[in-house]
């Protein structure tokens, strides 16, 4: 499955919510979407889950057009909002198996599949709990249910973790891995940037409705962090100053410091490049103990990438 | 054929026929609701009090009321068409009202049931409902049959009658409750309803008692009650399907073609009724050759005053439809001439509308006309001055009162065109109704600032305001049909590139391939 956003735009009177974005992602992918509140990511996701119409543009789904033939693209979707289901007098039970109903599944296969995924979001045990009754953790996951219940082939989720404990959070993201091998095309949007960085395989970085980096995430990390940072511990401490001395004569590196019971340094280059430096140094007589690579992680490039604009 | 053939193999698998989702649904939450199980409560209980009342009045009194059924009846129906008329519709129509908000839409509107289900689903639980409240009831009421002074079969004949108006009444709710405002619309539009519903439930009770009084049984037996009946069922069927259409099409996708089920039932519905109409007047005539041609033809002035008065307010929905049709309606174009020109008139778009309004008003008048050639040749020269001058006068009327509804309806189309072109279209129909409040408001507004509104002030001819049309004289008529021709030929004009722009650009539009771009690896296109 090939999902396509392709010169989305939504107007709201004179607010341009979103303007003119395009992007794209396949089956197996976690493709995190973020930005700063009020960045048009819901607007985005609502469309593309066919409950808002684009001023322009369009979604495509192995090329069927959501806004053409939308009754096809909600059986390939599965949409987990960022509000949690306000349904009252319902069992989680009876709400999974309206939704399966309501997808077309029919008899048998329909209770297998409400029993499945019951057990797959973890929701057997208070499946004749009504719905109001649960906490927030536990209606996320009953969300999360109803969008799989009828096996899209796309998920698409809005701020899935916001208001999770750490255990639930941790959980969720199995659930996602566990998904993504599954082979389903997941869009996810979250503030919650260093767990995106361990699921993501690719990111889409959006600020006042328009796309400011959208890629894999090492190609996201490289584009917006073109300078290596490196960390180099010694066997013996008492070695750095004349290491940040024998650095700082080192071409291409730059910004040399001692952070606490480490060196760290910025070069020019690629990994035949550090490999390089780390030749050098130990030729030198350095004792290197560790010599590593630090990672620009997704809450740095946000940071630098956005200005924090809302509309 | 392949039609019957679907519709066969659909009969043939009826063992795996299942339930409507959004029946089960909302009677599962029905049941549970505490809103629900409190009315049914508090209903049984009033209705268990009122029959003690009777009976404890009964008792005391000295003179013995011999048929004590034919007095407790209408009290009982009274409540039940309260409970009923007021409580359900208002259950159904805020639950769909809520789950509809534009700001937090409900997830079933996304999922793969196609809207007419939805919309029956909703109906059916409100039907379910009806017949909870009737079946509680019906003991009650057979009970009375006992206590004398209505039998059975008038009993059921009564409440089969309330049942199909609390059905309509359902179907009424769920349309309100579908359509798309915000929230404080949403609540006024409520209120609206449930004042209406609290005047007809008050209206059929007290139409109920009269008629229990004078004897139901008795009623039943006369052609003109059943003739009577069977308009009121005709013409009640007629409106609760325009609402399930209506209803139908305001839950249906935006990039979907709304429009065509809905015009082309309200085709269908106007050619009907207007059958209906000729007939009965036919019949009329036939019955009764001395009654003057007015009073024949009456069914027909009828339907035509209800066509236009239904068209009028179809005109302020049409000119809110976007002018843009989207790909999915294009590619439905028929790709033949003739079938191209004839969707023009269903399919959605504000000038397709206006020219579909305009047709079907069209032939409404030259209906008329067509009897008013018939109808006096009929009864002979003798009798043609009379009548002529009255057919005139009404021709004269709606002529002018539907080129005014067009004036407002091309004039908001420019003025949205040419000042709000990037706001919603449904700010066109808005204007149409702002126009005609204007010009209504204004001039007495203007009267009461210089201290010169009076009665007499407001009789006086104001051209440009089509309310102004019904109080006027007879002879100031003609001038309001002068101007309001002469407006729409303006209007016309000024709208006249814009209307053919739109028949130029409806044409089909093939398949398009989608882009071949935007994966992972692409980056930002903005």
């Amino acid at each position: 499955m090939k999902i396509q956003v392709h010169g989305l735009r939504k107007e709201f009177g004179k607010t341009v919510a979103v303007d003119n974005i395009s992007f794209g992602f396949d089956s197996g992918q976690v493709f995190g979407f973020v930005g700063p509140n009020g960045a048009g990511k819901t607007t985005t996701m609502r469309i593309m889950a066919t409950l808002e119409e684009p001023t322009d543009g369009d979604v495509f789904l192995d090329g069927c057009s959501i806004r053409e033939d939308p009754e096809l693209a909600r059986r390939l979707i599965g949409y987990v909002p960022d509000t949690l289901p306000a349904h009252s007098d319902i069992t989680v039970h009876e709400y999974l198996d309206f939704f399966a109903r309501a997808y077309g599944l029919r008899g048998v296969p329909r209770t297998r599949a409400v029993e499945a995924i019951e057990e797959f979001t973890n929701v057997t045990g208070i499946r004749d709990k009504h719905i109001k009754a649960l906490s927030k953790g536990m209606k996320q996951r009953v969300t999360l249910g109803r969008a799989l219940v009828y096996d899209p082939q796309v998920l698409i989720l809005d701020e899935p973790a916001a208001g999770l404990d750490p255990r639930a959070r941790v959980e969720l993201r199995e659930l996602l891995m566990l998904l993504a091998e599954r082979k389903k095309a997941i869009l996810i949007s979250s503030h919650i940037l260093t767990e995106l960085t361990e699921i993501c395989n690719g990111v889409v970085i959006i600020e006042r409705g328009k796309i400011l980096e959208t890629g894999t995430i090492d190609e996201v990390l490289k584009k917006s962090a073109p300078r290596r940072a490196v960390a180099v511990r010694l066997l013996d401490p008492l070695q750095h100053p004349l290491l940040l001395k024998e650095l700082l004569q080192t071409p291409h590196v730059e910004n040399a410091r001692e952070t606490g019971a480490e060196v760290q340094f910025e070069m020019e280059g690629d990994a035949e490049a550090a490999c390089g430096v780390l030749a050098h140094l130990i030729g030198c007589g350095f004792k290197v103990l560790e010599f590593r690579q630090m990672k620009a992680n997704l809450e740095d490039i946000f940071m630098n990438v956005t200005k924090g604009g809302v509309q | 054929m392949t039609t019957l053939a679907a519709i066969g193999a659909h009969f043939s698998r009826w063992r795996e026929w299942e339930p409507n989702p959004i029946v089960l649904k909302e009677l599962r939450q029905s049941v549970r609701s505490s809103t629900v199980a409190g009315m049914l409560i508090l209903f049984l209980v009033v209705l268990f009090f009122t029959n003690l009342a009777y009976l404890i009045g009964q008792s005391v009194n000295i003179n013995q009321v011999s048929e004590l059924g034919a007095q407790i009846f209408p009290a009982l129906i009274t409540i039940l068409s309260f409970a009923c008329l007021v409580f359900i519709p208002l259950f159904i129509g805020v639950r769909l009202g809520m789950e509809r908000q534009e700001s937090n839409l409900d997830l079933l509107y996304v999922t793969t049931l196609s809207p007419g289900r939805i919309i029956r689903g909703k109906m059916y639980c409100g039907w379910y409902l009806a017949v909870l409240f009737f079946s509680a009831c019906l003991p009650f009421m057979a009970f009375t049959s006992l206590l004398r002074g209505i039998d059975l079969p008038s009993i059921f004949f009564v409440m089969f009658c309330l049942f199909l108006v609390v059905c309509a009444a359902i179907q009424a709710a769920i349309f309100i409750g579908c359509i798309p405002v915000s929230r404080l619309l949403k609540g006024l539009l409520c209120l609206a309803g449930f004042g209406c519903l609290v005047g007809l439930s008050v209206g059929l009770a007290s139409g109920i008692t009269e008629m229990s009084r004078d004897g139901i049984g008795s009623l039943l037996a006369e052609p003109e009650f059943l003739g009577g009946f069977a308009t009121f069922l005709g013409v009640g069927l007629g409106a609760a399907l325009l609402l399930y259409f209506l209803s139908v099409g305001m839950i249906a996708p935006e990039s979907a073609n709304r429009a065509l089920p809905i015009r082309v039932y309200m085709t269908v519905l106007w050619a009907l009724t207007g059958v209906v109409a000729f007939a009965w007047a036919f019949h009329v005539a036939a019955l009764s050759p001395t009654m003057s041609p007015i009073m024949e033809a009456a069914p027909l002035f009828l339907w035509s005053s209800i066509s236009y008065a239904v068209l009028g307010a179809v005109l302020v929905v049409v000119v809110s439809n976007r002018d843009q049709l989207s790909p999915r309606v294009r590619r439905a174009i028929p790709a033949n001439p003739i079938g191209r020109r004839l969707a023009f008139f269903f399919y959605n778009g504000a000038a397709g509308g206006l020219l579909w309004v305009a047709g079907l008003a069209l032939l409404t008048f030259a209906s008329v006309q067509i009897c008013w050639a018939v109808w006096p040749a009929r009864h002979g020269a003798v009798r043609i001055g009379q009548p002529v001058t009255e057919w005139r006068q009404f021709q004269e009327v709606t002529a002018a009162a539907m080129f005014y509804g067009f004036d407002y309806a091309l004039t908001a189309l420019f003025l949205h065109r040419q000042f709000l072109s990037r706001r919603t279209p449904k700010l066109a129909g808005v204007l149409t109704l702002l126009i005609p409040g204007a010009l209504a408001t204004v001039p007495p507004f203007v009267l009461f600032l210089i201290n010169r509104l009076t009665w007499a002030s407001m009789d006086h001819m104001q051209l440009g305001n089509v309310f102004n049309l019904f109080t006027v004289a007879e002879a100031q008529q003609w001038p309001h049909l002068i101007f309001a021709a002469g407006w729409l030929l303006v209007a016309l004009a000024l709208n006249a590139r814009w209307f053919w722009r739109q028949l130029q650009h409806f044409r089909r539009l093939e398949p398009a391939a989608p882009p071949d771009n935007g994966t992972a690896s692409t980056h930002a296109h903005a």
